[in-house]
């Protein structure tokens, strides 16, 4: 049974990357906050007394959910404001919101670097992450899982209600995408 | 995946991971606030719990919540009286199912018994004579 504290080191440990993981997907950051912040109210009150061992699996679990239903209400809402397409051009200014436009200025803070080593390093990033957020949804849940949040394959498995075999096709065929787009782009890690 | 897959995959990680860090303080404070309110709202661990639920249900100021809680006490406490509601009306329905079984035997000793035939009540002339006898009493 995960105590108060083990809850609350395993939030902290995994909310910047859950975050992250919701904006690759939904490509809004007030977005992703919100779905976040359900993520981990409903881990606590469905699952704060399971043990800490399960947690990451199951966070991801819901946090792949919550994302989820944030797209089925985002397809209701969308039938309605096409027929109100007028009503749709106010908002669109926001609809159209990329994390990566405003990710550009925040990459200048560190001092170690040169200017060029900066630049090519903020490239580098923008291309990965928005290769990432290209990758077919299954895909990009897997890669994420697996490299990012430390979850073994049948966790991960696990979390995405499939088989490990298609855990590792899934991973695979991300990496080989990735691979692919940043060679077409001349970059190497 | 071979070596070079799993190499990149790590390097990958390793670029997504560096750019944690430079989150902007708004987005940082929004995920720490929001883990408090996760913490706020977790599952007690113990099976009892003291607290009310925010939804609390009610019913004419009463806490019906309360009643279905999972303490054996609140239970009985919905069973018994639920229990002699059921016998009450079991009771009651039995008693009314007697009377009237009363009732149509009476009717029947009566009608048995009279001096009369059963085929006089049918009988027009018949009732029109004790309608006149009435009258003329």
């Amino acid at each position: 049974m995960a105590t108060d504290k083990e809850l609350s080191d395993f939030l902290e440990h995994v909310e910047r990357r859950a975050f992250k993981q919701a904006v690759y997907a939904v490509r809004k950051d007030e977005a992703a906050l919100d779905i976040v912040q359900d993520a981990m109210i409903k881990l606590a009150e469905k699952y704060g007394d399971k043990p800490a061992a399960e947690l990451p699996m199951l966070f991801q679990r819901i946090l792949q959910t919550t994302i989820l239903d944030y797209f089925r209400r985002e397809k209701v809402r969308n039938t309605w404001v096409t027929l109100f397409s007028g009503l749709a051009r106010q908002g669109s200014d926001e609809e159209d919101f990329d994390i990566l436009a405003s990710y550009e200025a925040e990459q200048g803070s560190s001092a170690a670097e040169s200017s060029a080593d900066q630049v090519e390093r903020a490239q580098t990033l923008r291309v990965i992450e928005n290769e990432v957020q290209k990758l077919p949804s299954r895909q990009r849940e897997a890669f994420l899982m697996r490299y990012w949040q430390d979850m073994d394959v049948a966790e991960t498995a696990e979390a995405m209600g499939c088989s490990e075999g298609s855990v590792k096709t899934h991973c695979s065929r991300a990496t080989h995408t990735l691979a692919a787009a940043l060679k077409a782009k001349g970059l190497r890690l | 995946m071979n070596t070079d897959d799993i190499d990149l995959a790590y390097k990958v990680r390793h670029l997504l991971n560096e750019q944690l860090d430079t989150l902007p303080d708004a987005t940082t404070s929004r995920l720490a606030a929001a883990r408090t309110a996760a913490l706020a709202r977790k599952k007690a661990d113990a099976p009892a719990r003291s607290h009310k639920p925010a939804g609390a249900r009610t019913f004419f100021g009463l806490d019906v919540g309360a009643l279905f809680s999972s303490t054996g006490l609140g239970r009985i406490a919905v069973a018994v009286p639920l229990f002699a509601l059921v016998a009450g009306l079991a009771g009651v329905y039995h008693q009314e199912q007697k009377q009237h079984i009363a009732d149509l035997a009476e009717l029947d000793a009566a009608v048995l018994s009279d001096e009369l035939p059963l085929t006089a009540y049918l009988d027009d002339g018949f009732n029109a004579y004790l309608a006149s006898q009435k009258r003329a009493q």
